[in-house]
């Protein structure tokens, strides 16, 4: 069924205190969306963990946040854009455990388990976009 | 900035975390801590987290490193009151929870750290 | 040819139409049962015929999907097969095609006509088909939701102490309902101990170790420990051979021998009748 947009919201990343907005939205909308707790919290993580790899490895960019329905479901589709350096080892990235930050490297593959679509766009020097959707269960 | 209050109650540290953690307010959390511990020599550290709705691997690596500095310096840390969601998205996550002492709420955590409760 | 052109025609011959497509469905006495009385019959037939004279309203905008769409969750409600309906559209194009074919003379001008009416009536079935498939997901999903609430059932064996049976097999649809049923409850019942029971399921490979890991992890978090029983010879077997790390688990053989080690954890044990403290 086709996805239709209720509601849309933009956000730039551009300092520390963004992420915490970028946050606040998705739980807003997790609410509006009547998402359970356990698929409130893994939305605001996903939101969490993508912007800060916007802020931190993108160099900062730009979260849209939406209110989506596909006809039975309401979900929240979030897509966080940059024009850094893009991800050379994306296969490694999405396997989990590496990080080029001396983190844990959980973010990417983690944020990837608690949603139900990911997709990402990636070019060495051109950039990274991600788009992550998450759907109320029934 | 938001601080969190830190309480002394005799050989233990209390803390309650309601604001919502954004990066710098984490880092500064565990140096508080930390230099408490050193000021104080508290024996015990416990950590409050139900008021928190999200922990991301960020934070909930703060918290884990500041449970082990701690440790460094001769202070036990038990972190109370995680929410199920919050516990779920973690172990989901694939964030490893070895290390981390963890009670259900502060009352048991407190025991835990008095030496009420045998653990 | 714009179908609001045949709604002449069409007022013309509801009424026959209409009849002559009850008179087959009573007559087969698979839809018959759904049809019980004069009444009834009375009252379909009505709707029919706005049904009928809607279709050439020439309009197909949104209130008329949602109307279409109705009109297949009703069909999904009363437990009428979408063959059914599927069937009820050929016969309508027949009746149809029948009389466009009397009344319009010219070949040409009549195929335009039944073609546009095919359209519509094609665009009708596909969607009352979604609506039946849509509303069949529905009440599927709350089946699915029952059986989940049967297949975690969380018992208190003693203050502060759960057990969770597990029987059957665990996917990672289950396994993560597992784990919200199970955080919940410790939360509720300020559990210091959850047995899982793992005796009832039938295989347990890599995922299903890893999912058990996971709740035991979760768990953990939230302030409590994890005691897996009924741990077979071939389970573990199985566990060691797929190299789990099993470092972070109690486990133990029997049921009996985890719940005595969760009855230690709150300061309590199983004794003997007069036996001495
Ligand atoms: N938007 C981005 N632009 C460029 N590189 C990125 C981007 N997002 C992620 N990466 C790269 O992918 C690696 C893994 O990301 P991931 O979020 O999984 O881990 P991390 O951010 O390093 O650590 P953490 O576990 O704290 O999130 C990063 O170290 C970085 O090299
Ligand atoms: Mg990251």
């Amino acid at each position: 069924m086709t996805v239709a947009v209720v509601a849309r919201e933009e956000l730039p990343i551009r300092s520390e205190e963004d992420l915490v907005r970028v946050r606040r939205l998705a739980r807003a909308l997790a609410q509006r969306g009547g998402f359970d707790a356990f698929a409130s919290a893994a939305l605001m993580t996903a939101a969490s963990e993508m912007a800060r790899n916007t802020w931190q490895h993108g160099g900062g960019g730009l979260a849209a946040i939406e209110e989506v329905r596909d006809g039975r479901r309401a979900g929240v589709r979030m897509t966080f854009a940059d024009r850094g350096p893009g991800i050379p080892d994306l296969e490694r990235v999405l396997r989990g455990g590496y990080s080029t930050a001396s983190s844990l490297g959980l973010g990417m593959s983690g944020t990837r388990r608690l949603v139900d679509e990911f997709a990402i766009d990636t070019r060495p020097g051109e950039g990274t976009t991600i788009v992550v959707t998450k759907w109320t269960r029934r | 900035m938001t601080a969190i209050p830190i309480l002394r109650l005799g050989n233990v540290l209390l803390a309650a975390v309601h604001v919502d953690l954004d990066d710098s307010v984490a880092e500064r959390f565990q140096e508080d801590l930390l230099g408490r511990i050193e000021k104080t020599g508290a024996h015990g550290l416990l950590i409050d987290i139900s008021g928190l709705d999200v922990v991301d691997t960020y934070v909930a690596r703060v918290l884990a490193d500041t449970g082990k500095m701690a440790r460094l310096m001769g202070a036990r840390t038990v972190l109370v009151g995680m929410r199920p969601e919050v516990a779920a998205t973690l172990v989901r996550m694939g964030f490893g929870v070895e290390g981390i002492e963890t009670a259900l709420d502060a009352d048991e955590g407190l025991a835990i750290l008095t030496g009420a409760s045998a653990r | 040819m714009r179908i609001a052109a045949l709604r002449p025609l069409a007022e013309r011959h509801m009424d026959a139409v209409v009849d002559s497509f009850y008179e087959l469905l009573l007559g087969h006495p698979d839809t018959r049962a759904f049809f019980p009385d004069e009444v009834t019959v009375g009252r379909v037939k009505r709707l029919q015929r706005s049904y009928f004279l809607g279709l050439f309203a020439g309009r197909c905008d949104l209130a008329y999907a949602q109307d279409r769409l109705r009109v297949g969750a009703t069909h999904e409600r009363i437990g009428m097969p979408p063959k059914w309906y599927i069937g009820a559209f050929r016969k309508y194009l027949s009746l149809l095609l029948e009389r466009i074919v009397a009344e319009i003379p010219d070949r040409v001008e009549a195929m335009a006509a039944f073609d546009s009416l095919h359209k519509l009536v094609a665009f009708d079935t596909s969607l009352a088909i979604d609506a039946y498939i849509a509303a069949n997901l529905d009440s599927l999903g709350r089946q699915q939701a029952a059986i989940r609430e049967l297949s975690t059932p969380v018992i208190r064996v003693h203050d502060r102490v759960l057990l969770l049976p597990l029987v059957g097999a665990i996917d990672s649809h289950r396994a993560q309902q597992v784990m919200e049923t199970v955080l919940v409850r410790v939360i509720e019942d300020k559990a210091r101990a959850l047995i899982l029971d793992i005796a009832g399921v039938p295989v347990v490979d890599t995922r299903v170790a890893d999912h058990l890991l996971k709740t035991t992890a979760a768990v953990r978090l939230v302030g409590a420990d994890t005691i897996l029983t009924g741990v077979s010879a071939q389970v573990a077997r199985t566990i060691i051979q797929l190299g789990v790390d099993i470092s972070s688990m109690v486990t133990r053989a029997r049921l009996s021998e985890g719940i005595e080690h969760a009855l230690k954890l709150i300061g309590r044990e199983i004794r003997p009748i007069g036996d001495k403290p």
